[in-house]
């Protein structure tokens, strides 16, 4: 049964591989299908690992498949191996499944750009990245994926590499996330350090007998990973930025997959982070936070993919909230519902962006639902899915994380609160998006800017992909509703097993459901009443909005924290060190060098009697000293 | 043993290393250099071989033929420099051969 799990890890490198070396000679459009391809098959082995898997015995579904050794220090040894439990199956299957989607819509989004090639080989290389992390054997492996997600998400961010805006955001979640992946190697030589192995079963036993300060340290390296990963508070500044990649990746990597394996990172140690309890509520206390944070950024932002970032952050609040406080089987299911409705989001604003010849900001966009009757429909039910109103997919998974968030205790009760803010401010973010959007007539630049591909919204390659999501965020959450049906929950209990204090009674879920689609349906009630009616002015408070529109200050705090300070010393070695001592050393040197040449240069006359001369005077001295000495 | 002891042989030699360092030290024209150089070359060889025989041991005599063959290479290129020279029409003089002053 690891059979599967080794084709879905490999095909996607076989993909890159193959575009890369192939380079010029394949067309675009093949090299396109390729890696459509690759990552299409990644999913049929995703699928023939699940199937296999299903029908095992629930406490046998765990495998490690071991290929080589990879490294060895001494007694210290990784193998390099996949481990296939139903964990890392519901991710592959998600990764897998959604990025085959993704890839897709990007043949149609894509088209036309200089560079497709250079493009669809880094989106094989993402797949394969994401997929190494969730199915890696060990923590170092592990670790290698989180790094290539890191190396690849920057490559694709800064992928139209001429925009300096583009650059710079690159680099941005390149720092960011690379000051998690330190983190996370400081939390691992600690175990190394204790017990000299980086297996996943060693260190959960290990951990358990640790002193508290070491696992709390344990559990803080994997929490920086984890929050840099998946863009929580303090360490979320690179998300909106990275918006700058092309409309595909932001629904590839920056919602659907890489910016989740916080999530899953967490769910996977968390009997690690059971050992550090302060370390796991901290976790919820961030994703608390992000929630409602980023919720109240989205209010304020421009530009749509931006508004859809802070959204997300939102969202992988929850997932941080429900792993957090221990119910990871629910952190999953809304990891799952997220990656349908939010890559389906920035798939229908990548169509819009697309019709509009690239236009981000909403202010412009009015009225284009009349111009794109489908696209509406698709992003009207994703806006659904995101705020919770049941049928839809968002439903099912957020509410029983705000239901489980009941039942842990007064800090619960703190996540409870910001967890139904966040349901409204949801509400109110998403559907002034829609209906700014959307709603209307068409503005001037709309119809002026509009151009239709062939009469249709968009090539088949995109609005395939998007019909898919659309029944997705439909259909998708109706596979898990707690407490009557939870497939879920009872698939992953062999690997992640909900804490008892997160198990939440029959009253607290409809409590939650009530609250959160009451306060979901009130933020699309004031959104409608604003942004639609316009009977409502906007509240005019001009410190608030400032601070919204800062995004909290976060960039300028880090710009005078970290980066002035930094630039402030290479500036003073430069001119205090470099400067006086290396550059005029060397300048030195070279001048001191020339006034010898210049004497030596006397010495060549270029006749060849003068060095015959030279020689035969030479040996003569030479020879006189050996009969004196003799 | 026959013949002359050793020291005559290392005169001959010395002088003839003399009249060849002299030659390449005072004349200009390259081909009576490269001449001057043969000859030194050969009262090497002489007093190699001499020595040789006073030892007894052939190494002296194989060590001469290997001069021998080194002498024969570097007349063939100094011939072949020299009647590049000439073909440039370039004076045959080592004097005012001096490009490579510095």
């Amino acid at each position: 049964m690891t059979v599967g799990a080794w084709i879905c890890l490999l095909a996607p490198l076989a993909g890159a591989v193959a575009i890369t070396a192939a380079g010029t000679r394949i067309s675009r459009v093949t090299a396109a299908w390729i890696s459509t391809g690759s990552v299409a098959v990644a999913f049929a082995g995703a699928i023939v690992a699940f199937v296999d898997m299903l029908g095992k015995n629930p406490q046998n579904r765990s495998h490690i498949s071991s290929a080589w050794t990879w490294l060895q220090a001494g007694s210290f040894k990784v193998d390099l191996s996949v481990l296939v439990d139903p964990l890392s199956v519901f991710m592959m299957l998600v990764v897998s499944g959604v990025g085959m989607l993704i890839v897709l819509y990007s043949i149609g989004y894509m088209h036309g750009d200089e560079e497709e090639r250079r493009y669809f080989a880094y989106m094989s290389l993402f797949v394969f990245s994401m997929l190494m992390l969730v199915e890696g054997g060990n923590l170092l492996l592990l670790l290698a994926g989180w790094g290539l997600v890191g190396l690849s998400s920057y490559l694709l961010i800064g992928f139209w590499h001429e925009r300096p805006s583009a650059i710079r955001a690159a680099k941005k979640a390149f720092v960011m996330n690379a000051f998690g992946d330190a983190t996370m190697a400081l939390a691992f030589f600690v175990l190394i350090a204790h017990s000299n192995s980086l297996a996943f079963s060693t260190a959960f036993t290990t951990s358990g007998h640790l002193s508290s300060t070491a696992v709390n340290l344990v559990a803080l390296g994997l929490l920086g990973g984890a929050a840099a990963k998946s863009a929580q508070i303090p360490l979320h500044t690179w998300l909106p930025d990275a918006m700058e990649g092309p409309t595909p990746v932001s629904a590839l990597i920056h919602a659907a997959t890489m910016v989740t394996a916080g999530v899953y990172l967490i769910a996977r140690t968390h009997v690690i982070f059971e050992h550090a309890r302060t370390i796991q509520l901290l976790a919820g206390g961030l994703g608390a936070l992000t929630i409602v944070v980023a919720g109240l950024i989205a209010l304020v932002q421009t530009d749509i993919k931006r508004v859809i970032a802070y959204s997300t952050m939102s969202q992988i609040g929850y997932m941080f909230l429900a792993v957090g406080i221990g119910t990871y089987a629910n952190g999953m299911f809304h990891l799952m519902t997220h990656a349908f409705f939010k890559a389906l989001l920035f798939m229908a604003a990548g169509v819009v962006i697309h019709a509009l010849a690239g236009e981000q900001d909403i202010r412009n966009m009015r009225g284009i639902g009349a111009l794109m009757p489908r696209t509406k429909w698709a992003f009207l039910a994703g806006s659904l899915a995101l705020v919770g109103i049941p049928p839809f997919a968002g439903f099912f998974s957020k509410d029983s994380i705000i239901a489980a968030a009941m039942a842990d205790g007064w800090e619960g009760w703190v996540f409870w609160v910001c967890a139904l803010i966040g349901t409204f401010l949801t509400g109110l973010y998403t559907f002034r998006l829609y209906f700014l959007v959307f709603r209307g007539e068409p503005s001037p630049f709309v119809r002026e800017h509009h151009h239709s591909d062939h009469g249709t919204e968009g090539p088949w390659t995109m609005m395939l992909p998007v019909g898919i999501l659309t029944v997705l965020a439909v259909i998708g959450g109706w596979i898990q509703f707690a407490p009557f049906w939870t497939p879920i929950t009872r698939w992953l209990a062999p690997v992640a097993p909900t804490l008892p204090s997160a198990e939440p009674h029959r009253w607290m879920e409809l409590v939650a459901s009530i609250a959160a689609v009451l306060l979901g349906l009130a933020g699309i009630g004031v959104a409608w009443l604003v942004y639609e009616r316009r009977s409502l002015r906007v509240p005019r408070a001009r410190s608030v909005q400032r601070l919204f529109e800062h995004k909290f200050y976060f960039d300028e705090l880090y710009d005078s924290l970290f980066y002035k300070p930094a630039a402030a010393l290479s500036e003073w070695t430069r001119r205090g060190f470099e400067e006086p001592v290396v550059l005029a050393g060397g300048t030195e040197l070279g001048d001191d060098a020339q006034f010898i040449g210049r004497g030596v240069r006397r010495l060549q006359t270029g006749l060849i009697r003068t060095y015959a001369l030279a020689l035969a005077g030479g040996l003569a001295v030479l020879a006189v000293v050996f009969i004196a000495v003799k | 043993m026959l013949g002359p002891g050793v020291s005559w042989y290392l005169g001959i030699a010395a002088f003839l290393f003399g009249i060849g360092a002299l030659g390449v030290l005072l004349r200009r024209n390259p081909l009576i250099v490269l001449l001057s150089l043969e000859i030194m070359l050969n009262g090497s060889n002489l007093a190699l071989i001499a020595f040789s025989r006073q030892h007894g041991n052939g190494d002296g005599q194989i060590f001469a033929l290997a001069v021998m063959a080194v002498a024969a290479s570097e007349v063939v290129v100094g011939l072949g420099l020299i009647v590049s020279l000439n073909r440039k029409r370039l004076a045959l003089d080592v004097d005012k051969l001096s490009t490579l002053r510095g």
